[in-house]
């Protein structure tokens, strides 16, 4: 298990993590989910040792990272943002050199490069310089480099960040491969749909500050919402708040210009009692769509703006 | 042990680019190849040649005796006289010659006679230092004639005399010229001999014995001699500067980052990478050594230029080290190390000899590490020992290792610090 409790760090003056505690439980994928800003990179740094937090600490199976850094870093496989490779090495040089930092050498080391390129599609690429590899490709060889040592905790940091859809499935399929094998995975990402696909928990992360942590019908039971109204049209968002506002049973989850969504919670009047009224607000509307909740409605319940503002 | 594979990395990442390396190294030996071309003559082996273009109207006796220094066995290969006629100006235009000298009808008549007259001398432009080596020879000579003409003055006159008669001269005429010339020869020997200056040529570490004498290369061996030991300094600081950057393109493309999330240390990967740039530049140094041993400088005893060749590694290592340690981000790092480089190599004496160097600068020569490997170099070239070298690998290995050990330290603050 990983805990991580009340980490803090501050570039400056300004404070990138403030008082981040959540735990990552033996053989599930925790999803650490916020907007580019919200501290998860920072958070994964310090976790994986490579940052030292201004306070707080780090437990992995109850061994400190900053007090046991090389004992807990063996157990730990870390798969950055950044693709962190020597292009101007083949993929079986970059992985050969990392699995020698993990004490791996011989047939043993060469089975796991056979074994870990074969994993992420790139078998027939292993004698390529990275350099001719395309984005996703890197970032497959970066995952591979992360699982080479075959961790007990598996640390990913927005591995599909901008790269095709296909490569993304590839590496989803790995990650969930790896966790069905009894990996613990900490994943973190601003893509709401990754994490409502692929962990078993998410901790919402905003502005350096967990605002809740469950799984996706905690996290929506604890909003509180049952259905959601999405509107568009050809109103100003002061008008749509005040006047959605005035209809019972419902909350403004969010209303700016030509766009609102509302809640109608659970126990309330009812989606058909609240629709009407909608209709009949006087907004002029262009589409009105239903939702079940989700981690966008979620995260605009907690923080008044969607995910990607 | 995680320091060991990093070094085994990157010396991985210079094999896997052989264009990259062997362009590392191309470069200083280019760079020497062209200096010795360009002040070594033709480039066939044959070394500096002063060739000079005689046009002799008169058919004098100075005439002959240039013609005859050109053909003396210690002016072989440096210099050769050419008789020619008027062509000899089209010749000059041409630039087949460093210099014509020219010497005009009535020329040795004048001379006895004391009446004035002149030695032309027509130099190429398109050379600097040559036709001034020919000018200044014929200054001394029309120097030496002018007096000889002034101090021999009665001998002259008869000679001169002799010359405007009809008739052969008197025996007892001519002996009296003779016993005159010999006269005036003892006088001179008062004056001359024994000379109160003497002039002792001596090449330096000529006095070290006759066997690095023996050695001593020729032709543009001789050049690169002189130059290859300032442009091998050049070619270890670059090579130090690409290794050293590569701890900059490590932090700035998430490298570095990326490598303490396994169990490495920050300190063993200072260690790695600084095993890395001192091998690099060791191993690199040694190549154009042996690229000059090649070519046939001949660098002096082994084990002395093993010494030179580990101290100058360490030097340039920590040197670079300790630039890049201070910048932050790798343009800055190769924008500062090419200014330090460069500016060393200038003062420090790589590219022009320090005694050609104004005095004033000779201190400031002093406070670089390029001026204590280049002359650690250029003293075994000339014959000298380890025993003669001592204080320049002091200086080199411990300013290098004071660099290394600042360098490493600043950079491990920040892998401390987390600025990554």
């Amino acid at each position: 298990m990983i805990t991580v409790e009340r980490l803090r760090r501050s570039f400056g003056d300004l404070v990138a993590v403030d008082d981040v505690s959540f735990e990552v439980r033996d053989g599930e994928i925790l999803g650490l989910l916020g907007p580019n800003g919200a501290g998860k990179t920072t958070t994964l740094c310090m976790i994986s040792g490579v940052l030292k937090p201004d306070s707080g600490r780090v437990l992995v199976d109850g061994r400190d990272i900053w007090l046991e850094p090389t004992v807990v870093k063996r157990h730990l496989g870390v798969v950055p943002q950044e693709v962190a490779v020597y292009e101007d090495l083949t993929a079986r040089d970059n992985l050969s050199f990392w699995g020698s930092l993990y004490g791996l050498s011989g047939s043993e080391l060469k089975e796991r490069v056979d074994e870990g390129l074969s994993r992420v599609g790139l078998a027939d690429r292993a004698g390529d310089r990275v350099k001719s590899f395309s984005g996703g490709m890197k970032r497959r060889l970066n995952l591979c480099m992360g699982l080479l040592h075959r961790p007990r905790f598996l640390l990913l940091d927005e591995p599909t960040v901008g790269i095709d859809p296909q490569a993304r499935l590839n590496i989803l399929e790995v990650i969930r491969g790896v966790a069905a094998g009894g990996t613990t995975v900490l994943y973190t990402t601003h893509y709401m749909e990754e994490a409502q696909e692929l962990c078993d928990r998410i901790a919402i992360i905003d502005h350096g500050r967990i605002l809740t942590v469950g799984t996706l019908d905690e996290l929506t039971r604890l909003a509180g919402e049952a259905e959601v109204l999405r509107l568009t049209g050809g109103f100003a968002g002061g008008e749509a708040r005040d006047r959605l506002q005035a209809i019972a049973g419902v909350r403004v989850l969010q209303a700016g210009d030509g766009s609102a969504m509302l809640s109608v919670a659970a126990g309330g009047p009812g989606l058909l009692a609240v629709l009407p009224a909608v209709l009949a607000s006087g907004l002029a509307l262009d589409d009105v769509s239903i939702q079940r909740p989700n981690l966008q409605s979620v995260f605009i319940s907690l923080t008044g703006r969607e995910l990607r503002d | 042990m995680a320091a060991f594979q990093i070094l085994r990395r990157d010396l991985l990442r210079y094999l896997r680019n052989p264009g990259r390396t062997a362009l590392l190294f191309a470069i200083p030996l280019m760079m020497a190849a062209i200096f010795a071309v360009v002040f070594g003559g033709h480039g066939d082996g044959d070394g500096i040649t002063i060739r000079v273009l005689l046009w002799d109207e008169d058919d004098s006796l100075l005439g002959r005796l240039l013609q005859g220094a050109g053909d003396r066995p210690e002016s072989e290969g440096r210099l050769e006289v050419v008789p020619v006629g008027p062509e000899g100006v089209e010749m000059m235009n041409r630039g087949d010659a460093s210099a014509l000298v020219h010497l005009p009808k009535g020329f040795t008549r004048a001379v006895i006679d004391g009446t004035p007259t002149a030695i032309e001398v027509v130099k190429n432009p398109a050379q600097r230092f040559l036709p001034l080596v020919v000018e200044e020879g014929v200054v001394l000579g029309a120097t030496v004639l002018s007096a000889g003409s002034r101090a021999l003055r009665p001998e002259l006159d008869v000679i001169s005399s002799f010359l405007d008669a009809d008739h052969r001269p008197e025996d007892a005429a001519v002996a009296s010229l003779s016993a005159s010339f010999n006269r005036r020869a003892k006088q001179f020997d008062l004056y001359l001999f024994p000379p109160v200056v003497r002039l002792e040529a001596v090449d330096v570490g000529a006095a070290k014995g006759e066997e690095a004498s023996a050695k001593k290369p020729q032709g543009i061996a001789a050049v690169l001699s002189v130059f290859l030991p300032g442009f091998a300094i050049l070619g270890v600081l670059f090579l130090a500067q690409s290794a050293t950057r590569d701890m900059l393109h490590d932090r700035e493309t998430g490298v570095v980052r990326q490598l303490l999330t396994a169990p490495v240390t920050p300190a063993s990967y200072l260690v790695g990478k600084c095993l890395s740039v001192l091998v690099v530049s060791a191993a690199g140094l040694g190549l154009l050594v042996a690229a000059g041993v090649a070519a046939g400088v001949a660098w002096g005893p082994p084990l002395a230029v093993a010494a030179v060749v580990v101290a100058a590694a360490v030097a340039a290592s920590g040197t670079l080290l300790l630039v890049m340690s201070v910048v932050g981000s790798e343009r800055q790092g190769d924008a500062l190390a090419t200014i330090v480089i460069m500016s060393w190599c200038m003062l420090g004496g790589a590219f022009v000899p320090l005694a050609q160097m104004p005095a004033f600068l000779h201190p400031i020569a002093r406070t670089t590490l390029v001026y204590w490997a280049t002359s650690a170099f250029s003293s075994l070239i000339a014959g000298g020992g380890i025993a003669d070298i001592l204080p320049n690998l002091a200086v080199l290995a411990g300013g290098g290792a004071l660099g290394i050990a600042i360098g490493a330290a600043v950079m491990g603050r920040r892998l401390a610090r987390g600025a990554l």
